[in-house]
């Protein structure tokens, strides 16, 4: 059922193991490494101080004076062989809603700002989005960007940062753009960007690479805990989640930013359960299934 | 207390680091060099966990609330109690009034301030380091300014008969200009050419000006990549892979003519092919060193990296067991 590679691993100086999982992204090979690092977790295994699941391979950072890096990685490589089975997986995760206002004035500012780093300097970040898969309507290519939610495949780059990577669509129809030539210096927090086939929605001000295509009325990190949703966390990401973009007016973009400022404001989510095997099994119809309603 | 007068260049609360939330994006931090920071926390007879002030070519004019015991370690840096010189790399009393000031660093990046008991700021998350990025952690999540006062711990137990320790001169860093930093190879390495390689190794590689706590950038050379069609999701550049979890000390190309060494406050993955990690005891010298300064890479087996780590440590162990014989 879940074809993929042998897993390659390599060592990252004398605190990281490295895992390859595929060259090529897919949802299977998160779903494989979702489920190493859920074995890994429950392992608790003493001198392993960070498990990080990313796209498509995953990086532990272990304290050498109490793990042999040899020892460490044979015990990988057999959780890797004989515990990633992604059938065997069932997410507990959440359905997320990102309401999003696309080709936006702040993100058009962005793109002129900064145009000097970019291959076509002409366009806006947004146009050359559709150019580059092949869209000439507006609402066709938001229509076609947020019909389907993100499975968070990956959280880094700088806090809060989710990597998103659409279900259930054939690789042909999952949209993609190249990155910027040299990454902006600035960009805007809450921006929503695409780079190879991931979305990302950025947390906080800071430097980017990603195609700036629209902007999130709401913070995936909550520095100051305002909003009771983040009140643990922070951050909004969790790998596994599903994040849904839902395109908004500049109107309702107003009114939800207002309502985060005064600490009001409530994700729309929605819990699940959610089985890659039947995922892999049924692909799109499924996860029509698990958005009704939503 | 800690009464900032001044905050000096970049001046920031940092301790060991953060663990177990790098999967959320949130990179280690803590002291840059972590070996000034430890010796300036042994001599004083500190836990090594215990908080100290980082300071950046220009350190902080400070006035001490109470009495305690202080050690200035790191980067050579001319500092003075009120106007007497104050030595590094030794324990020195210092009194409720008192202020501490300095000249810009001369040699080196960061210097390290550690007191008797640590700076008290709350732990966030497992850590008292600070992270600029987040603002989280250390004081207000920030770098220290003026009239920000930090609370400090009371002097431990025995912490005045600490006072006179000294440094023997033998483990004391020279911050040379050129440097050799130890790499383990790999990660996606198999992405450039075996000519890109050569040339990474065989060239002599110049710390860029655009550099500091997240990253180092290097000029100097070119390296080339092998030609691929680029992976499914991962953008059209051949510098680009599916993005990925990078590990401190990642050695990134992310076109031709530059390399990037991840550091503590590190972006904690990206799309960016990676030849390989420094080691983390280099990691040090790294963050010692200033733009223009010189250096090689030296590819070395993970087994070479775990001894010149254990090296280190002991060096470190027998660093403490000569402090304990002194006085």
């Amino acid at each position: 059922m879940f074809t993929l590679p042998e897993t390659r691993f390599d060592f990252g100086g004398d605190e990281y193991i490295y895992a390859e999982i595929s060259r090529d992204m897919s949802a299977e090979s998160n779903f494989k490494a979702l489920a190493i690092v859920n074995e890994l977790r429950e392992r608790n295994i003493p001198g392993i101080v960070d498990i990080v699941p990313s796209n498509a391979s995953y990086l532990v950072r272990y304290n050498p004076e109490i793990l042999s890096p040899r020892d460490l990685l044979d015990y990988l490589k057999e959780i890797d062989i004989t515990k990633s089975d992604p059938a065997q997986l069932n997410l507990s995760i959440r359905m997320v809603e990102i309401p999003t206002w696309y080709d936006d004035p702040i993100s058009r500012q962005y793109s002129e700002r900064f145009k000097n780093r970019h291959q076509e300097p002409g366009l806006s970040n947004f146009e050359f989005a559709m150019k580059a898969n092949g869209f000439t309507d507006k609402e066709a290519f938001i229509e076609a960007h947020s019909r389907m939610p993100n499975l968070i495949t990956m959280v880094g780059f700088l806090p809060g940062t989710a990597w998103g990577f659409p279900l259930g669509l054939a690789p042909g129809e999952i949209i993609q753009t190249p990155k910027y030539l040299s990454p902006r210096t600035h960009t805007p927090r809450q921006g929503v960007g695409i780079g190879g086939a991931f979305t990302v929605v950025y947390p906080v001000n800071g430097t980017g690479s990603y195609q700036l295509i629209g902007m999130s009325a709401v913070p995936v990190y909550d520095a100051d805990k305002r909003l009771i949703d983040l009140e643990d966390a922070y951050f909004l990401a969790r790998p596994g989640d599903l994040w849904k973009h839902r395109p908004i007016d500049e109107q309702e973009y107003n009114r939800i930013v207002a309502e985060v400022e005064q600490g009001t404001y409530r994700y729309h989510m929605k819990q699940i359960d959610f089985s890659p095997q039947e995922y892999v099994m049924k692909g799109k119809a499924y996860i029509q299934e698990l958005m009704e309603g939503f | 207390m800690l009464r900032i007068r001044e905050g000096g260049l970049w001046t920031t609360v940092q301790d060991m680091g953060r663990q177990g939330y790098y999967h959320l994006g949130l990179p280690p931090s803590g002291a840059a060099d972590k070996y000034s920071f430890i010796i300036g926390n042994l001599l004083l007879g500190n836990p090594v966990e215990c908080a100290g002030l980082e300071m950046t070519l220009l350190g902080p004019v400070i006035e001490f609330g109470k009495k305690t015991s202080i050690a200035l370690t790191g980067a050579s840096v001319q500092a003075f109690i009120n106007n007497r010189p104050l030595p590094m790399w030794e324990v020195v009393a210092v009194d409720e009034g008192d202020v501490l000031s300095f000249r810009f660093c001369k040699k080196g990046v960061k210097s390290y301030l550690c007191v008797s008991g640590g700076i008290q700021v709350p732990e966030v998350l497992g850590s008292r380091s600070t992270y600029v990025l987040s603002r989280l952690g250390g004081h207000e999540g920030r770098k220290l300014g003026v009239g920000d006062e930090l609370m400090i711990g009371e002097p431990l137990p025995g912490a005045f008969k600490q006072i006179g320790k000294r440094v023997p001169v033998e483990f004391i860093p020279e911050w040379n200009d050129a440097k050799n930093l130890r790499v383990v190879m790999g990660i996606s390495g198999n992405r450039i050419s075996d000519e890109g390689i050569k040339t990474f190794l065989d060239s002599e590689w110049i710390v860029s000006a655009e550099s500091d706590r997240v990253a180092y950038r290097y000029m100097g050379s070119s390296i080339s990549f092998e030609e691929h069609a680029p992976p499914f999701g991962a953008g059209s550049s051949s510098s680009n892979v599916v993005d990925f979890a990078y590990p401190i000390g990642a050695l990134m190309v992310p076109n031709e003519g530059e390399v990037i060494v991840l550091l503590n406050d590190a972006t904690s993955g990206g799309g960016f092919v990676t030849i390989g990690t420094v080691i983390s005891p280099d990691l040090d010298l790294i963050a010692q060193s200033r733009p223009m300064t010189r250096c090689r890479f030296l590819t070395i087996t993970v087994d070479q990296a775990i001894q010149a780590r254990m090296e280190r440590k002991k060096q470190l162990m027998r660093l403490d067991e000569i402090l304990k014989e002194q006085g």
